[in-house]
């Protein structure tokens, strides 16, 4: 990454509740990386849910297989995944080491790091 | 006849053992790093980058590719252009550090060229060499093999051209 490369945050809410609104975020933000763009994704809200080991395997996409080849594929390609932690404890009552591998655990206060440091914030 | 082009990474079928219809030809130099399955025609001090037979039946039928300008000089791992089909998204690397020299305009109409003729019609870029010393660290389609054998029998890896 150098100086003028871009960086995008996605900030994401919808989780296992509503599959059909979970697969085009997380395909967008693979997309992004492989663009060489610095890309975040934020998930907070009922979306931490869909990093918890096992779940993103269980939610079924219509254009077939799971969503968890593409979370899988978004981490290859560099996203950088972040959950909060406010979420994960108290809305969804997922303990931090239940959450899958490559996925950092961060408070509130990172959203606004986060979107503040970015070239733009997409938010579903 | 092969109808079928968009879902053949199967990963719920029964276990293959062996390359099951993908074409891993003699006289190319692979890349093959991390999720990068990429070969590479060596000419000199150009080359021309393209995806393999197994890279294409993993993306499904391509629907973009956007490939960076001519004269864009990278190092080996950095992305030479970006791959779309709606199950895969990811970059196509430079195997060796680089200047495109040209790329394949017929892919912004025909992307799906990649599927069909993936080490023909479907290459993605010629580029100038630039550090050659990395030559030495591209496998031989023997060695590239080896390593499909693998990558295959593990993800159950059935090869499949669109038809035309």
């Amino acid at each position: 990454m150098t100086e003028d490369t871009k960086k995008l945050l996605y900030v994401m809410t919808n989780g296992p509740e509503n599959p059909d609104k979970t697969y085009a975020p997380i395909y967008t933000a693979a997309l992004s990386a492989a663009m060489e763009i610095d890309t975040s994704m934020y998930f907070l809200m009922h979306a931490a849910e869909l990093l918890k080991k096992g779940v993103a395997e269980t939610v079924a996409l219509k254009k077939g297989g799971s969503l968890k080849q593409f979370i899988n594929m978004a981490l290859e390609n560099g996203v950088k995944f972040y959950v909060c932690e406010e979420s994960l404890r108290d809305l969804c009552n997922i303990e931090a080491s239940d959450v899958i591998e490559g996925v950092r655990v961060v408070g509130t206060s990172t959203l606004a790091d986060l979107a503040l440091d970015a070239d733009s914030v997409i938010s579903f | 006849m092969r109808t079928e082009c968009s879902r053949e990474w199967d990963t719920e079928g029964e276990l293959m053992a062996i390359i099951n219809g993908c074409e891993i030809p003699d006289e190319l130099h692979y890349y093959l790093e991390g999720s990068q399955m990429t070969w590479i025609r060596l000419d000199g001090e150009n080359a021309t980058i393209g995806l393999t037979d197994p890279a294409q039946t993993r993306a499904g039928r391509i629907l973009h590719v956007r490939i960076k300008a001519a004269g864009t000089s990278r190092e080996k791992g950095k992305p030479v252009a970006t791959i779309e089909s709606g199950k895969w998204a990811g970059p196509v690397h430079f195997p060796v550090a680089g200047t495109i020299t040209r790329v394949n305009e017929q892919l912004e109409l025909r992307p799906v060229l990649i599927n069909d003729d993936p080490y023909g019609e479907g290459w993605i870029a010629q580029i100038k060499v630039t550090n050659q010393a990395e030559v030495a660290g591209l496998l031989k389609a023997d060695q590239a093999r080896t390593r499909f054998n693998e990558i295959i029998a593990r993800d159950n890896v059935k090869c499949i051209r669109c038809q035309k």
